[in-house]
């Protein structure tokens, strides 16, 4: 596969990339399905979801790249412009707003000089309020590149700001390790995948177009997506 | 009377450490059911088993798990069991703490259902969020490979069962089933039109069994113990025992597990009364999308909350006290909706995009007397009329806040700005605006899905 796209732009799922994304797309019966973690996979090389990424993924499904954006863009956790190291995301729903959460984005967005929705200018850092964490026993909560942080007050979540910019390791609620956004995007594109050469590998299946269900027996009605017309978007 | 849990899907992550290994799963009576019912069992048995215990789902909607499951067509393959993990009802983290806490005892779950409905690959969609929750059921999909408990002829029988962990990407309306059939197949995430439900056609077009997290790791126990253990607890229609996670002005924010039909009042009691020893304000009983209650003398049923005007829903429990300003808390439940909508249809798209413009309106003391029965055509308008339930749902939310508070409403119109201690700035996140903003003619072209950029 060459390196280089029709457009002159260096591709992103080649070589050992591009092994993983095989070893992604098999866990599907239809390849269709490895949209998200594929593009997962490019944040987690890119640090966003490239335009070549998006190419690139179009073409290992055989879908166009119309389709791939199309997908992509419905979902929050999928970046489509340079994002920060850090994404910090604070709850904004019922249990945290009614214990503070207001309070702990002010002193964030004082903090770090920007508002919601930007990211700080050396790219460190980049604020989001979200809705509902899962983690309202911990109200007000907030998540440092989906690890999560409970009982904040605005000092506590400025320290934890402070901590990371001086290089410190930053440990989440249950004690899991923040590590940066691109490595959480390769994890998330890879979970549950079995990649090559690790234990469970398992055979990579046709990548590009479709590939029947792989428990299909004989005579079953193929039931592909296109003939379904339940889907209205 | 002390209150006391009935601990039975949370007895283990209470009890005992690391209970997400697979040895220590395996010491404390782990897969001990899923591999009787496998060697020893039939499918019709397991499924008429399911079915006299009464199980409801937990997922929200509380539909009978074995009913559910006959609707499955016999003689179409392949089937497929989906586990929604997609928690996301604002006031809800029980199946996070379970899944990460103890993610062997839902795969256990998933090996019975399979086996009653005759499905031999299982998606588990997993909420894009929960890192922690996916890495530890990462592990233990891979520790039972390695027993032959998953794989082919699992426990030494015939029967063939795959399980697949598939990651969400943040998108709340992807937890409604058949978005997040779509949305697992790769598509944008929004409902299909039903029928055809999941269990005729579902993902890939195949008969499919949808089911929430904590119905299926309730159903180990079930069998571990009969069917009239598990009804010794609850109601005739409301069997067993349910995760209640409860959160906002408590002392001791958690998740408890009792008897269903148990005391609103008994409930907070167990997560250690109001803060400062307050009264309830108002409670939401089953996640944000679950109209209000302002008394905690009721039980803890589907039918008893549906008979007083609300839903158990998610079993979500938030109470607020006196300094809960009612229209903030409907702005925020409003908010929600407009950023979740999926944009599929127009009462909801449109619906909770105006929702949010009058609610700001009103909260930064530029409401007009008129805006309140505005407020309520409103959600007249989408209540009932939306393709999915998330847009009746917005439009509950909106309403129990304004019939139930009108008082609240009316004084922030009468002295032109909120009367309780707030923020107006952040109150409203990412989407803040100035006073003076507030009556700015909308443009109909937001709360389409959502790009990335602005808030999750
Ligand atoms: C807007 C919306 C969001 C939902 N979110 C979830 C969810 O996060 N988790 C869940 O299990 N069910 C959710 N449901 C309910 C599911 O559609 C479905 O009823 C449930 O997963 C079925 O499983 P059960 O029968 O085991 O409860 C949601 C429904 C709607 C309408
Ligand atoms: S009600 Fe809302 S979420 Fe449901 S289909 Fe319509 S627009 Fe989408
Ligand atoms: S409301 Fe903030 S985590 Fe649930």
């Amino acid at each position: 596969m060459a390196d280089i796209s029709s457009n002159g732009t260096t591709k992103v799922l080649v070589g050992g990339h591009y092994q993983v994304a095989k070893s992604i797309v098999s866990k599907y019966p239809n390849s269709r399905s490895a949209v998200l973690p594929l593009l997962f996979l490019v944040q987690g090389i890119e640090g966003h979801v490239t335009d070549q990424g998006m190419r690139d993924v179009a073409g290992i499904l055989g879908l166009t790249p119309a389709e791939v954006l199309a997908s992509g863009s419905f979902y929050t956790m999928l970046k489509k412009k340079p994002t920060g190291e850090y994404l910090i995301s604070v709850c904004r729903n019922v249990s945290c707003a009614h214990r503070g959460a207001h309070k702990v984005i002010n002193a964030l967005s004082e903090r770090l000089d920007i508002d919601p929705g930007a990211v700080t200018a050396d790219g460190r850092f980049e604020l989001e309020t979200a809705e509902c964490l899962a983690t309202c026993d911990g109200a007000p909560s907030m998540q440092i590149n989906y690890e999560d942080f409970y009982n904040l007050t605005p000092e506590s979540a400025v320290d934890l700001v402070d901590r990371i910019e001086r290089g410190e390791t930053v440990a989440g609620e249950r004690g899991e390790t923040v590590r940066t956004q691109r490595e959480v995007s390769y994890e998330t594109a890879v979970a549950g995948a079995r990649l090559p050469g690790t234990a469970g590998d398992i055979e990579a299946r046709t990548v590009g177009g479709e590939s029947p269900p792989e428990d299909m027996k004989a005579g079953d009605r193929p039931k592909l997506r296109d003939d379904e017309g339940t889907h209205g978007g | 009377m002390a209150v006391s849990q009935a601990l039975v899907v949370r007895k283990r992550l209470v009890e005992v450490d690391e209970p997400w290994k697979l040895d220590i799963y395996e010491n404390t009576g782990g897969y001990a059911a899923a591999r009787e019912v496998v060697t020893t069992s039939s499918p019709e048995d397991t499924l008429e088993e399911v079915k006299a215990s009464g199980l409801r789902g937990r997922g929200g909607a509380g539909f009978p798990t074995g009913m559910k499951w006959s609707f499955v067509p016999k003689d179409i393959f392949p089937k497929y069991l989906v586990i929604n993990h997609d928690e996301g009802e604002p006031g809800t983290f029980k199946d996070r703490e379970m899944f990460e806490l103890d993610p062997h005892q839902l795969l256990e779950g998933m090996i019975i259902a399979a086996f009653a409905v005759g499905a031999s690959k299982a998606f588990i969609y997993c909420r894009g969020e929960f890192a922690l929750g996916s890495r530890r059921m990462d592990q233990a999909i891979r520790s039972a490979y390695e027993k032959g408990y998953l794989g082919s002829g699992i426990f030494g029988s015939s029967f063939d069962f795959d399980v697949v962990l598939h990651r969400g990407a943040g998108a709340y309306i992807c937890g409604e089933e058949s978005a997040l059939l779509d949305s697992l197949e790769g598509h944008r995430g929004q409902p299909r039109l039903k029928p055809p439900f999941p269990a005729v056609k579902g993902l890939y077009g195949q008969p499919t069994v949808v089911n929430n997290t904590e119905t299926l790791s309730t159903l180990p126990h079930i069998f571990n113990h009969g069917i009239d253990w598990f009804r010794k607890w609850g109601s005739e229609k409301s069997p067993g025992v349910k995760v209640f996670s409860v959160s906002g002005h408590v002392n001791n924010p958690g998740n408890y597990e009792v008897p269903l039909g148990t005391k609103l009042s008994d409930v907070l009691e167990l997560a250690g009364g109001m803060l400062d020893g307050n009264a309830p304000k108002a409670v939401i009983p089953g996640g944000i999308s679950a109209p209000l209650l302002t008394i905690t003398d009721i039980a803890m049923d589907f039918e008893t909350l549906q008979a007083a005007g609300t839903m158990l829903g998610s079993g979500g429990i938030v109470f607020m006290d006196h300094t809960t300003c009612m229209v903030r808390n409907a702005l925020i439940a409003a908010e929600f909706y407009e950023h979740e909508s999926c944009g599929k249809c127009t009462p909801c798209r449109e619906g909770t995009w105006w929702q949010v413009k009058v609610l700001e309106r009103i909260e930064h003391g530029e409401g007009r007397q008129e805006d309140l029965d505005l407020l309520l055509d409103m959600c007249e308008r989408m209540d009932g009329r939306c393709f999915c339930p998330l847009g009746d749902t917005a439009a509950w939310a909106v309403r129990s806040n304004l019939q139930l508070f009108r008082e609240d409403f009316q004084a922030h119109i009468d002295e032109g700005r909120c009367t309780y201690e707030t923020d107006h700035r952040t109150l409203v996140g990412a989407r803040a605006i100035g006073p003076g903003d507030a009556g700015v003619t909308p443009q109909p072209s937001e709360g389409i899905g959502s790009d990335s950029e602005a808030s999750s």
